[in-house]
């Protein structure tokens, strides 16, 4: 670490942000080409309902019509829209409100939306369920055959397992419980949100020959190409994915999206470049957000704050298909010997709920650090002190961490925030006007795996770094080319991006899991000491020689667990009559190893904390229970935040010293949203003396909840 | 969205031709000034207009004229020029306020005032085509549904509360409205000019499809007159209001003469509240009246089942209020 770095480690502008903000960058949305069609879909509008009967007589002989698609003449599967269960393209019955019924390809827009109306359906209507723990009730309308329980699901493997509980153990609760001294318990309920990324879903596809092409803003060109080439039956080779430019994404875009596949089969029906343009609903309804969660919680301490035994009890509403893995998470960031979390994973007639940043984390850190909290005001413990006492040294109390800043953040953070100067007693102001204080504290993994990178050196000195990484908003195009400049010893300028195109790019691991810097960057470094030592050998290339580098590393940690971590500090001010809650300061504490680029990884820290708050404070997919039709998505309805919400962030980084990254670096992505809903809950709780235990916290729940 | 044709009229003549014509041919025309709302709308296919009829042309409609008796404003007037107006601000600070908190800059720099007024609600189950009395339907699903943001006072059968943040402002500065329509114009107290929906359920005001709101009058401004719009949202920026109190004092010596308060976000229409300014005239706004005050804002309170948090709400922001202004 001791060596003098002239690229990375000081704070550069991305390299692609003037066209970003001038307009000139082509997003997904921007292709244009001629002859093209634009499709529209038809969605379901109730939540649960079989389909008896459909005429396209008249939307076919509409003005403009190409092609129509219906589960009755279209049995594609969308594989990446459930793990578990076979979702076709179009589904009868449907399954939610905005489950697609058909999908209209026509020479404009306003055609294509025409003819939707057109199209005639004969619903059956069922029974439908929205919570996730009334739809593990007995008697509760059947969504998938064999029940509302879904199957354990892992990262590792697309085998479903048994419909039971997820459940992880250590120690035996029971023992710690009847070891401490007090046992807590409580319940806390956090609600679907949506990843709400600027951009939403679009999908251009172009076939030529038996070649086809699809422009779509993914969080993982490589992943996004295989997915399309196995639901269309297709050689690897046979399909393109581009993404030169992205508008955010936040877990939303990791997969292939059905929009892709209906554009895909649309082009290959009319032999016309397709595009499907979702709407900004559409986006809120049909791709998917967070999981909803309940929690129950048993905790056991000693009377001097050590936690002896932890039991979770959770169910998540993974929404009409199961997408991903519903975890509740948060309980892994204490050292505890008694561990017992269940999770239930629970089929709802809702939008789906799958990843979106820290997927497991935010809801289950509010829970654990929640009634923490609560504990620690019982046993009059400063919350610094019990965290300082109670936080992870080894993963799961077992396995070493490549490097932990954890406690670090901890003590820093509390200097910076001035903790002890702004620390009182819960509810313990007078006035209308309060203020309060609190922290959370959490973390991501930080991955090590396969990635690759392609060096090509020319005779002018320029090095062309082909990366199959998206630049999703994370400044990873900006990233890759400072790991790359840094590790040949080059200026910045001199290095030339190219990225986002499966055709001119090698396998990268996809932008999520916060793994691209970790995995793309120690292949740009192993494959610069390739072309260092090319270089030493012949010399620098003449002409029109080139000099090329590839490398595709499988690094792997023995007996190690890594992991980035956060800890945030957050002052708030509750209007007890108003019922407004402000954050008045914030500190946001990040140990993601070596900082590659101090200016973006501040951003995405901020973004993170914007985030939370949102989810903490305003955000809710909120549903009308008469008729399971959700009632405010959007930007407008969801009270998304806006720059006006958003108090002053102060991000520090602890940089700890890892050896397995690139240059050290950790993870950056996923932690910031991680610690905010816990950190806000807390705060609340000290300025009102009342813990708020169901998101959001809103101003009728605070004047409810005071009166 | 379905086509339409749109027409830019030069005059009000052409444009009562226009509504006149659309109603004799049994078509739907939209009036369009910002176009803020009413595109929106057209996207989300909660209208169809087979007519928009475009007002960007009439320029008299734009401007803010000061005279003798008052103050004239253009109905096409946006929500950024009234709430930057010198004299609006200075005068009539209650509508400089109130308009300066509508969405955000982009939709204020485009939305007028007399759209700010006529938007049809934000009632989220109208919003997402509900078929609801609104619509023309037979029910509010609100009554038995997710009604935390509906109204605590005149509703029934249809629980909406009127989103505009202009109108109470200009009810509370007892401004006046001229409408045009087949018959010529007529001027009306914007008290009038609303109206609840068990006397007409499915449109908020007194407007016909063939007329338009074309200007406001405002009377002249009076000595010793404070006034303010304080409005409570959800989050700081576009959205409508959770609740807003638009108030407007006269205080001579320390003692209150004259009081208007009008409370948005609560009630189908802007709610006046007459008891209460009884309680203020004549008298010191001290803690204590500013609190009977609010007590007495909500004392006809009809809360529903999820909105009950609103009572305690108006209660205090209506006592703050006032403290405020007679600080």
């Amino acid at each position: 670490m001791a060596e003098e770095l002239k690229t990375l480690g000081h704070s550069t502008p991305r390299i692609d942000g003037l066209q970003r903000v001038t307009g000139r960058a082509t997003y997904s949305a921007d292709v244009q080409l001629p002859g093209m069609l634009y499709a529209r879909v038809l969605r379901s509008p109730h939540p649960h309902a079989r389909i008896l009967r459909m005429d396209l007589a008249k939307a076919l002989s509409a003005p403009g019509v190409k092609a129509i698609l219906t589960h009755e003449n279209c049995r594609l599967v969308w594989s990446s829209g459930d793990r578990v269960n076979k979702r076709y393209l179009f589904n009868n019955p449907l399954r939610f409100v905005g489950d697609a019924v058909a999908a209209v390809a026509a020479t404009n827009r306003h055609l294509a939306e025409e003819a939707l109306k057109l199209i005639s359906v004969e619903y059956e209507l069922l029974d439908f369920v929205l919570d996730a723990e009334e739809a593990l009730q007995p008697g509760a309308t059947e969504i998938h055959p064999g029940g509302n329980l879904s199957p354990i699901i892992s990262f590792r493997s697309t085998e479903p397992g048994k419909r039971e509980p997820s459940i992880y153990m250590r120690g035996d609760v029971e023992r710690g419980f009847a070891a401490s001294d007090f046992v807590f318990e409580d319940r806390y309920v956090s609600k679907h949100v949506n990843n709400a990324q600027m951009e939403p879903r679009v999908a251009l596809a172009h076939w030529e020959g038996d070649k086809l092409t699809v422009w779509t803003p993914t969080q993982g060109i490589a992943n996004c190409q295989r997915d399309i080439a196995r639901d269309m039956n297709l050689a690897l080779e046979k399909v393109r994915v581009v993404c030169q430019y992205m508008g955010g994404g936040f877990g939303n875009k990791n997969q292939c999206q059905d929009s892709d596949l209906m554009a895909a089969q649309l082009a290959k029906e009319t032999a016309l470049p397709v595009k499907l343009e979702l709407s900004r609903k559409e986006d809120f309804v049909c791709v998917h957000g967070r999981w909803p969660t309940s929690q129950n919680y048993k905790v056991g301490v000693l009377k001097d704050g050590t936690l002896q035994s932890i039991q979770l009890r959770g169910y998540s509403g993974m929404g009409a298909y199961r997408k991903s893995g519903g975890g509740i998470s948060g309980v892994e960031y204490f050292r505890c010997p008694n561990v017992k979390t269940e999770i239930y994973p629970a089929y709802t007639n809702t939008a789906v709920s799958a990843n979106f940043r820290g997927p497991p984390y935010p809801q289950g850190v509010f829970g654990i650090a929640s009634i923490l909290d609560d504990i620690s005001h019982e046993l009059k413990i400063d919350p610094v002190d019990f965290y300082l006492k109670n936080v992870t040294r080894k993963f799961r109390d077992s396995i070493p961490y490549t490097s932990s800043g954890l406690l670090e953040c901890i003590r820093q953070g509390a200097e910076l925030f001035e903790w002890k100067k702004r620390w009182h007693p819960a509810g313990s102001q007078q006035g209308p006007i309060k203020t309060g204080i609190g922290l959370a504290a959490g973390g991501f993994g930080a991955s090590v795996g396969r990635s690759s990178a392609v060096l090509r050196l020319d005779s002018e000195g320029l090095l062309w770094l082909h990366v199959g990484v998206t630049d999703i908003g994370t400044g990873a195009k900006t990233t890759m080319a400072i790991i790359a400049a840094e590790a040949m010893g080059i200026d910045l300028d001199r290095v030339q991006v190219i990225s986002g195109d499966t055709d001119r790019t090698p396998y990268s691991v996809g932008e999520s899991g916060s793994r691209t810097t970790s995995h793309t960057g120690n292949a740009i470094v192993e494959a610069a000491k390739d072309l260092k030592q090319q270089l030493a050998a012949s010399g620098p290339p003449q002409g029109d020689q080139v000099l090329i580098a590839e490398a595709t590393p499988t690094p792997r940690l023995e007996g190690m667990v890594r992991y980035s971590f956060a800890v945030h500090f957050v002052e708030v001010e509750v209007d007890t009559e108003l019922g407004g809650v402000r954050a008045l300061k914030y500190v946001a504490m990040h140990d993601s190893g070596r900082i590659i680029n101090p200016l973006t990884a501040a951003s995405q820290v901020k973004g993170g904390v914007i985030q939370g708050l949102g989810m903490a404070l305003h955000e809710e997919l909120l549903y009308d229970e008469n008729t399971g039709i959700p009632l405010n998505p959007g930007y407008y309805g969801a009270r998304v935040m806006t720059h006006v919400d958003v108090p002053n962030v102060e991000v520090h980084f602890v940089e700890t010293e890892d050896a397995y990254g690139p240059f050290g670096a950790k993870a950056v992505g996923e932690p910031p949203i991680v610690p905010v809903v816990g950190a806000l809950s807390n705060a609340v709780f000290n300025a009102i003396g009342i813990r708020i235990k169901e998101l959001p916290i809103t101003r009728d729940k605070i004047i409810g909840a005071l009166s | 969205m379905k086509s339409f044709t749109n027409v830019n009229p030069k005059s009000r003549q052409e444009v009562m031709a226009l509504l006149k014509k659309a109603v004799e041919e049994q078509q739907t025309a939209s009036l369009a000034g910002g176009g803020s709302d009413l595109l929106g709308m057209i996207k989300d296919d909660l209208v169809a207009p087979d007519v928009v009829v475009n007002l960007k042309d009439l320029r008299d409609l734009r401007e803010i004229e000061p005279h003798s008796q008052g103050v004239r404003i253009g109905g096409l007037v946006t929500l950024q020029e009234l709430s930057q107006h010198p004299l609006i601000r200075s005068q009539y600070t209650v509508l400089a306020e109130a308009a300066g908190t509508v969405a955000t800059p982009q939709i204020r720099n485009v939305g007028t005032v007399a759209g700010n007024i006529c938007q049809r609600p934000w009632c989220w189950y109208f919003r997402q085509g509900f078929p609801c009395f609104k619509h023309g339907g037979d029910r509010c699903y609100s009554v038995v549904g997710q009604n935390q943001l509906h109204a605590i006072f005149g509703g029934g059968p249809s629980f909406i509360v009127h989103p505009s943040d202009t109108a109470p402002a200009l009810m509370a500065l007892e401004a006046r409205f001229r409408i045009a329509g087949p018959d010529g114009e007529r001027v009306v107290p914007a008290s009038d000019f609303f109206v609840l929906p068990r006397e007409e359920v499915n449109r908020e005001n007194i407007l016909g499809p063939d007329e338009v709101l074309i200007e406001i009058e405002l009377p002249p401004a009076r000595q010793n007159v404070e006034s303010t719009y304080v409005k409570i949202m959800d989050r700081e920026a576009w959205t409508h209001a959770v609740l807003s109190v638009a108030a407007v004092l006269e205080i001579d010596q320390g003692v209150c003469r004259m009081a208007r308060i009008v409370l948005g976000a609560v009630a189908p229409i802007p709610w006046h509240l007459p008891h209460v300014e009884r309680m203020l005239v004549g008298q010191r706004i001290t803690t204590e009246l500013a609190g009977n005050a609010g007590q007495a804002a909500v004392s006809q309170a009809q809360p529903l089942a999820k909105n009950g948090y609103k009572v305690p709400l108006t209660e205090a922001l209506v006592r703050r209020t006032l403290l405020s202004l007679a600080g």
